[in-house]
């Protein structure tokens, strides 16, 4: 009720300082603007540095164990499986590579003569045993059996490969839903026969929707000398560090010829791919501290000015029986009224930015309740960067009003 | 003002006059004061951290140089190529990478791509790893001025008999033979044994103009190989990044001599215009030559960017750094307006003084310089705070693991573009707050005294 009275003579008074308050009003509105549309982009890299790639991802690690052609080396490409798989702690081994790491990215068809291309699709190839040891989740159909894997010595360019796709890809290539049995093509010249779904399979996480668009292909590896990478899953992931070493100790071992050169958990290969998103974050994370520190700076400085300007005016105010409460009120409210005609002009300087920013950087659209966010933000601000003057004007003593200034 | 000198020693002593009223006002309006300089200087902070930034990466690797490099493109491309860009690809296929080196009209010229490969030290039980390599020609070295500190680069000679010669970064000469001068020592490359020509000295031009792919802030590779005798290496590591036309992206994986692939680098010297303009017309004939054979489907489209114009035309500066570049300054954008705010509010409050003025025969002239001169100075201070808060910023940009941390070194040149920046914006939020106090009227601030 009071403060609903108060707000006549609140814009009363700052009719008479038009200047300043027109000059707060476009400050808080630009730094809205900016504010908003910086919380969307860091909390958007924030969103993504979370999402799941869809696999077994805390017990995963990766072995780079490189063969140098021309080099003798006794190891096999079964009997390096084997070797992994008998290390105590590993409960999966596979030759291929995880998510996040040199994934092919390819263009698919669902017609042989290859004329349109429906989606690029994350490509994962690998020897027996892939799709238990990334962990995935066969919603539908099955995973490849062994003895269908096409041999890898005595594929042809015709022999046709068992796959897994991903649900989101089934739904891409076949609207009908119906992908089980699907014949589909990408640029090599195997069909590929698409013969189980699985729930997620993220190659890389960039934001887009075909980041979920996978094919998974098994092949049976059999005496044949390969390098590239060994991936193993640990039964229990709090040992995964220690099994890791120590599976790429025997497989160093079983290979004497290849260079191993490096060792990835796969929480490791998420922190890399992620690396320089997160760090642009934190720039703008200090850059949004900034614009905070100096829009509080900007109203708590008008506020004390107003305070010192107004002493007598307060002065008679309290004399006329007004308490401190009321004053108090008087400049928080007054604050509320021009943080939210800011907020209001920034909501609009918010959405030109954004689409500034669409155009120029390739950014998605601005969520109104990001705007919320920034609103809510530059109320609590303001509010904090007024109490201070606020306080001190309702400290003012009635007696000021019987001095001249 | 009689004389012409008399009326500048009246300027010059008005504005050491002006200065001191502005030291006086500003120091008796100390929160306000105080308010004012620290958000220019947050302001400052912020966008000249990110122009040094900016700056640095925007730089000139080879200065002195870069004026006589060029990038020659051609398009070999198929007729018909849905999605394509409309500009040649940047890289050469195997076989216009071959000729055009052949094409000799240029007076150096370097071709090249990169991959990494197993190597050992060339004694019993050596271990083996893997280093990044440059596979080139010899006026590699020349043409960019890589310095050497043993040894030297390979002769066109060695390129042309495909021998088994490496040039050794600083590092790896370093990890290898314990960093002296290993000059004709061997060493084992992808099972093929290789005699040490030359090592240089650090060398990392940024951008990495020579090759872009991926990235132009990388490292330089660990060691440089004859390309011709790369090819022949016993290898299947990838040949630099690919780009292949067609169904199948991978088709050159392994074999990159097919004709859809483009990924080798290929740079010229030309020290003249009329050198640079003799080549653009061999490349045209080039390509026209080419089209006779069937070989390319497209007619000629050229292109001979010198290195800057290659770099911008590659966009090389990061977009996350453009982009931040924009926020700061519409940080500064902010700062200022919070700062021609709190001005209004000061030069308001010296409304009295300024009255008081006017009425002893102050110009509205007077005044208006008085104020800008007093917004000069809160910019000054504001540049001064803000110049710390900057090379705070750069030291944070350099604790990022970002590609181009390295390159966020304080400038000294950014010392007076700070301040240059801090004094003109301030003078410029200065000028309305201070065209608002010189309309104050004498008479009425007079009165209520």
């Amino acid at each position: 009720m009071r403060i609903h009275l108060q707000v006549r003579p609140i814009l009363a008074a700052l009719h008479s300082h038009k200047a300043a308050v027109v000059l707060l009003v476009l400050e808080i509105a630009l730094t809205m603007a900016v504010l908003g549309n910086l919380v969307f982009i860091v909390y958007g890299n924030i969103q993504r540095a979370h999402v799941p790639t869809g696999v077994a991802e805390s017990g995963i690690g990766l072995i780079q164990s490189i063969g140098v052609i021309g080099q003798d080396n006794p190891g096999t490409a079964a009997g390096n499986i084997a070797v992994l798989r008998a290390v105590p702690g590993v409960a999966d081994a596979a030759y291929g590579g995880p998510p996040l790491w040199f994934v092919q990215s390819n263009p698919v068809f669902v017609d042989p003569s290859r004329k349109q291309a429906l989606a690029k699709v994350y490509e994962f190839q690998g020897s027996q045993g892939l799709v238990s040891t990334l962990g995935l989740r066969v919603i539908q159909g099955r995973a490849p059996a062994r003895d269908e894997l096409p041999v890898a010595e005595n594929a042809t360019k015709d022999t046709e490969v068992p796959v897994l796709a991903t649900q989101a890809l089934a739904s891409r290539l076949f609207a009908d839903g119906h992908a089980l049995g699907k014949v589909i093509y990408d640029g090599g010249s195997n069909p590929m026969r698409i013969v189980g779904i699985v729930d997620h399979l993220r190659g890389g996480i960039t934001g887009r929707a075909d980041d979920d668009y996978a094919l998974v292909a098994e092949f049976l590896l059999g005496n044949q000398n390969v390098g590239g990478g060994f991936m193993i899953r640990a039964g229990d992931p709090a040992h995964l560090p220690e099994v890791l070493a120590a599976a790429a100790a025997a497989l160093q071992k079983a290979n004497p010829g290849h260079v191993q050169s490096k060792l990835y958990t796969m929480a490791e290969l998420r922190e890399n791919y992620f690396r320089s998103d997160l760090a642009a974050g934190r720039m703008l994370v200090a850059i949004m501290l900034i614009l905070l520190v100096v829009t509080a700076l900007g109203v708590s400085g008008l506020a004390s000015f107003w305070v010192q300007q107004r002493r007598r005016q307060i002065g008679m105010r309290r004399a006329l029986g007004a308490t401190r409460g009321d004053i108090l009120h008087y400049f928080q409210v007054e604050n509320f009224l021009i943080v939210s005609a800011g907020v209001l002009l920034g909501a609009l300087f918010a959405y030109a930015l954004n689409l500034f920013l669409m155009h120029r950087f390739e950014l998605a659209h601005l969520p109104a309740h990001y705007l919320l966010v920034g609103a809510l933000a530059l109320w609590v601000l303001g509010q904090l960067a007024v109490l201070g003057p606020a306080l001190r004007a309702a400290a003012v003593p009635p007696v000021v009003a019987t001095r001249s200034v | 003002m009689g004389t012409g000198t008399d009326f500048i020693n009246t300027r010059v002593d008005m504005f050491g006059y002006y200065l001191d009223l502005a030291w006086r006002s500003l120091r008796h309006h100390q929160v306000l004061a105080a308010l004012m300089v620290l958000a220019i200087a947050l302001g400052i902070g912020a966008s000249v951290t990110m122009l040094a930034v900016l700056h640095n990466l925007s730089g000139n690797p080879l200065p002195g140089r870069s004026g006589v490099l060029f990038h020659p493109q051609v398009d070999p491309r198929p007729a018909k190529l849905s999605g394509a860009d409309v500009e040649p690809p940047d890289d050469l296929t195997y076989i216009d990478a071959v000729n055009l080196y052949q094409l000799g009209i240029a007076p150096r010229r370097a071709v090249m791509s990169s991959n990494w490969l197993p190597v050992r030290a060339d004694a019993p039980d050596s271990p083996l790893a893997m280093y990044t390599d440059r596979a080139t020609t010899a006026d590699f070295f020349a043409m960019f001025g890589v310095p050497f500190l043993y040894g030297a680069a390979w002769s066109a000679q060695d390129d042309a008999s495909h021998a088994q010669v490496v040039v050794l970064s600083r590092a790896m000469n370093q990890k290898l033979f314990g960093g002296g001068n290993s000059v004709g020592r061997t060493l084992v490359i992808a099972t093929k044994t290789f005699r040490v020509a030359g090592v240089i000295d650090d060398w990392n031009p940024q951008p990495r103009f020579y090759d872009v792919n991926g990235g132009a802030f990388g490292k330089p590779e660990q060691m440089y190989l004859p390309f011709f005798a790369w090819l022949d290496l016993p290898q299947d590591y990838g040949y630099g990044p690919m780009n292949c036309w067609g169904n199948d992206p991978n088709a050159g994986t392994h074999d990159p001599r097919v004709q859809q692939c483009t990924w080798a680098q290929f740079w010229v010297q030309l020290d003249t215009p009329a050198q640079a303009a003799d080549y653009r017309a061999a490349l045209v004939q080039y390509s026209a030559q080419q089209h006779q054979l069937g070989r390319f489907q497209r007619d000629p489209d050229v292109r001979l960017r010198g290195l800057l114009d290659w770099l911008d035309y590659k966009r090389v500066i990061p977009v996350t750094v453009r982009m931040q570049t924009w926020i700061a300054f519409g940080v500064l954008l902010i700062c200022l307006v919070n700062t021609v705010g709190l001005m209004v509010a000061k030069f308001l409050r010296k409304s009295g003084e300024i009255g008081v003025r006017r009425a002893l025969g102050a110009s509205r002239r007077d005044v208006f310089a008085q104020c800008l001169i007093e917004a000069g100075v809160v910019g000054l201070a504001g540049g001064l705070l803000g110049l710390p808060l900057a090379w705070l910023g750069l030291w944070m940009v350099r604790q990022q693991p970002v590609s181009f941390a390295a390159s966020a070194h304080f400038d000294p040149s950014m010392l007076g573009v700070a301040l240059l920046l801090a004094v003109l914006s301030s003078l410029l939020a200065g000028v309305w707050p201070a065209w608002r106090a010189s309309r104050v009227a004498p008479a009425l601030q007079v009165k209520s005294l």
